[in-house]
């Protein structure tokens, strides 16, 4: 985990009419690590998410990725830069089927244009073929391969989260941001997603992920931000967390913590 | 002086008219969200019951009226109970907006069969001598339409604002879930507002009808300029619809009296293209505007259609087969020529349906893209003398640039105003076309087109341009299928449902709209100049609203989405008047009603359902169960 940090937030402000429900928030999320936000409902986890993917633009502050600022970046340029996210509610594409959904995930890596794909070239099918095997080999990991032909959106809850960290995957992220996929998952699809997880980081992808459960958090994280009430209340491993009298306060919900 | 001021009230009249219609456009709008644009109909509808138990049926004028407008409100309570407010619980915002054009459609057809296409007029209620005032004459029927519009003002505010009924209307407007859990009955209360709008229409048209003459497609012109008004005014607000009626009234007569007839109308619409790109909430409102993409909260997310593999191949290879061999099993007769309209007309649908069906954006103008190549092609080809070929180029450019341009200034919106954005368009091109008599000829068309002409062989006969067609078909259908399995395709798909999540991951939605918008306008200007060297005619009916309008009925039944799916759409509404001539007298009714009935039972038309049920009898067929993937899952 040496060398350039892959994101960076310094300082975020977002403010909703009077109130800041991003207040001075401070990160850094270092490079092949897997950072997991936590914190009570209503702390600012997604907020977050969207002021770095630039679906709400931030008050103040700065957010680099890779030493580079994507501040004010429209939500595509910043995918296209290798940081792509999931949704708290899955947002799988309706009107496509599982495969269709996760190779939507794969836009950014497309090399043949339109006019490539019209003339049906060559070089235009073997990727598309290749890409179908990359998609499919995900699907498999997390059981949804047998699907691949049906509608998305006739998964259950659990599997349409699955299937979007897949459609996440297959535009090869450099820095992976995923709101709460084990929500809506039962105990065995929990379990998939943990190996789905270390697979990622395995591969060298960062993750950032919001979580509410606790032993996946525990078990899977270098490195826990714990939020409250729009502020960092806690940063550090999952051990020095756990110790963290402030953390248990917030998390267990016996008022804000003053800091 | 004097000559203006009664341009001003010739404006005021014409206006208090779009003002009723756009009354009516507000009141369906506040309560349900959508725009209804079957109102203008109602108007028409209105005024002619009048007639005929007026003038025919020799009823007193009051009698008459009262019957009059209850008879216009009772279909507008059928049409409403058996379309409009199942269509709102089951379709996206802009499909019951596609769906209130078939309304409009089935409306004039029932008018068409009942009383024929000759224009009517009303006799003044009060007499025709105008009275003095100021020296000034105005006919006393003003008075009326005046009184009417006081009257329908007052009498909804009164409505909505002081009784129980219109509390509940009004709950609907702002949060339908909640005033269910109220125990509003969201249904009634919606049915109640459709058939309300039907009311004013129908006072409306009956006030207006002694000062001009109305026929069968009025409902047109209603519903446009009403529309017009109410954009302009701000959709939802009841001052504002009057204010933007009047307005456009007192615009239009001015520019008509000062100017010309053809900038009239061109200045309502440029008018209106302003407000849409500026100030999208209306100019007499305030306030955030209503943008949300309606094809983004699509309510029911239709059955997925795929023939992939085999399956897929060997159906279009049986197609061909069948199209290649077709003509020569024909009967004599008119038929192969309706083949070669259907292949023509599919061209520009299939663009429709890569911008519509595939990316999901609402196109209500393809037709001016068909205008544009036409007249493009055929005024180059007739008085420059260039090869056919070359016009058809140009006209490609000159659509390109057209798209290019509107696609630029709708960029930021989305759903309603995109639709009506790309309406206005349309229309803009119709008054165009019609007005500009130098250029186009004018109402009575362009003459003389060669046929078309490639390296010294002339298409002169219909079986070589259907060869033709056919040709041009295949490998158009073969790249766009090409590009939809791919990446591209997906792209499109994504932008259809989630723009969001699309632009998240990395899709450039600005970018693929432009490139959905830029295929529909080539396909559809390549469509208009086939057209016009085939029929060596041209003419502003030939390629107007109404077929943009029909286009889109015909993408529906065959299957949006599919490609292939909306050729058998074409083909039907193309080829059954031909082959039941009787039927003739009753077609543009049954063209409303197909496309309102497919919306409601049939949404992924003809083509889309036959898939289906084919694959569903293969997999019964191979022994495999059906995939259903909740049951695979909880296993």
């Amino acid at each position: 985990m040496s060398g350039m940090a892959a994101l960076d937030v310094r300082g975020l402000v977002k403010a909703f009419g009077g109130v800041k429900a991003i207040d001075n928030v401070t990160f850094t999320v270092p490079d092949g690590s897997l950072t997991a936000v936590i914190g009570p409902n209503g702390a600012g986890k997604t907020t977050v998410f969207n002021l770095v993917t630039n679906l709400f633009r931030a008050d103040s502050g700065e957010i680099t990725f890779y030493g580079e600022s994507i501040l004010g970046l429209l939500p595509e340029r910043i995918a296209s830069l290798g940081l792509i996210r999931t949704f708290q509610t899955a947002r799988v594409f309706p009107g496509m089927t599982v495969l269709e959904n996760a190779l939507a995930g794969a836009h950014l890596k497309v090399r043949s244009g339109m006019a490539r794909q019209m003339l049906w070239l060559g070089s235009a099918r073997r990727e598309e073929r290749t890409l179908r095997a990359e998609a499919e080999a995900l699907l498999d990991l997390v059981r949804l391969s047998g699907l691949r032909d049906a509608a998305g959106t006739d998964l259950p809850m659990g599997g349409q989260k699955l299937l979007e960290v897949v459609r996440a995957l297959m535009a090869r992220p450099r820095l992976l941001l995923l709101d709460e996929p084990a929500a809506g998952l039962n105990d065995k699809e929990t379990e998939d997603l943990a190996e789905l997880l270390s697979a990622i980081r395995g591969a060298g992808i960062t993750v950032i992920v919001v979580e509410h459960n606790m032993s996946l958090v525990m078990s899977i994280s270098d490195q826990i931000v714990v939020m409250d009430a729009g502020k960092v209340a806690a940063c550090g491993t999952p051990a020095e967390i756990q110790k963290d009298p402030r953390v248990i306060a917030a998390y267990v919900g016996q008022g804000t913590v003053t800091l | 002086m004097n000559q203006a001021i009664q341009t001003v009230i010739a404006g005021l009249l014409q206006g208090s008219v779009f003002a009723i219609v756009a009354l009516g456009f507000s009141l369906v709008y506040r309560v349900t969200g959508v725009i209804n644009l079957a109102q203008g109909a109602f108007c028409v509808l209105g005024a002619l019951t009048m007639y005929t138990f007026q003038v025919v049926y020799g009823v007193p004028l009051p009698l008459a009226l009262v019957a009059a407008v209850i008879a216009t409100s009772v279909v507008g309570l059928v049409l409403g109970a058996g379309a409009f407010v199942p269509a709102l619980t089951r379709l996206s915002n802009s499909s019951v907006l596609m769906l209130t054009t078939g309304l409009l459609t089935f409306i004039e057809g029932g008018i068409l069969v009942y009383w024929g296409s000759q224009p009517y007029q009303l006799p003044p209620f009060s007499g025709f001598r105008p009275v003095e005032i100021l020296g000034i004459r105005v006919p006393t029927q003003g008075f009326w339409v005046l009184g009417a519009v006081a009257l329908i003002i007052v009498a909804l505010w009164y409505l909505l604002v002081r009784t129980t009924v219109g509390m509940a209307l009004r709950a609907c407007a702002e949060n339908r879930l909640a005033a269910q859990l109220m125990g509003i009955d969201v249904r009634r209360m919606t049915l109640l507002s459709f058939a309300l709008a039907a009311l004013i229409g129908a006072v409306g048209g009956i006030v207006v009808a002694p000062v001009t003459s109305l026929q069968f497609d009025s409902g047109h012109f209603f519903t446009n300029f009403g529309f017009i008004a109410v954009a302009v005014g701000g959709i939802g607000s009841f001052i504002g619809s009057v204010a933007g009626g009047f307005v456009i009234g007192i615009a239009q007569q001015l520019a008509a009296g000062y100017i010309s007839s053809l900038f009239a109308n061109a200045l309502a619409l440029g008018l209106l293209l302003a407000t849409l790109i500026w100030r999208p909430n209306g100019l007499f409102t305030s306030g955030p505007a209503r943008r949300q993409d309606v094809r983004d909260e699509q309510r029911v997310y239709r059955a997925i259609v795929r023939l992939h593999g085999a399956g897929g191949a060997s159906f279009a290879i049986a197609l061909l087969a069948f199209a290649l061999a077709l003509p020569w099993f024909l009967p004599p007769g008119g038929l192969l020529s309706s083949l070669v309209i259907t292949g023509i007309l599919y061209i520009a649908v299939l663009g429709l349906d890569v911008l519509m069906g595939h990316a999901g954006q609402v196109s209500l103008g393809q037709a001016g893209f068909m205008a544009i190549g036409g007249y493009t092609a055929s005024i180059l080809a007739t008085r420059h003398g260039l090869p056919p070929i070359v016009g058809i180029g140009a006209g490609i450019v000159v659509s390109l640039l057209a798209a290019l341009v509107l696609s630029l200034v709708t960029m930021r919106l989305r759903g309603h105003y995109l639709a009506l954005a790309t309406l206005a368009f349309g229309l803009l091109v119709d008054s165009l076309s019609v007005g500009m008599m130098d250029v186009t000829g004018g109402p009575s068309g362009l003459t003389g087109i060669p046929s078309l002409s490639i390296a010294g062989y002339t298409f002169a006969t219909p079986l070589s341009m259907y060869y033709l067609v056919l040709a041009i078909i295949v490998v158009l259908l073969l790249a766009l299928t090409g590009a939809m399995n791919s990446g591209f395709g997906r792209a499109l798909k994504a932008i259809r449902t989630d723009q969001t999540a699309a632009a998240a991951l990395g899709i450039n939605v600005p970018r693929y709209k432009l490139i959905a918008a830029s295929i529909a306008a080539v396909l559809a200007s390549l469509s208009g100049s086939l057209y016009a060297f085939y029929f060596h005619f041209l003419s502003p009916e030939m390629v107007s609203t109404r077929l943009s309008f029909e286009m889109i009925a015909m993408l529906v039944v065959g299957g949006e989405g599919t490609l292939i799916g909306a050729l058998f759409g074409v083909a039907l509404l193309t080829l059954l008047p031909t082959i039941f001539q009787p039927l003739k007298e009753y077609l543009v009714m049954a063209e409303g009603a197909i496309l309102v009935a497919s919306f409601l039972w049939l949404p992924e038309g003809i083509f889309g359902t036959a898939a289906i049920w084919f694959g569903r009898l293969m997999r019964r067929f191979n022994g495999k169960p059906v995939p259903v993937a909740k049951a695979e899952r909880s296993s």
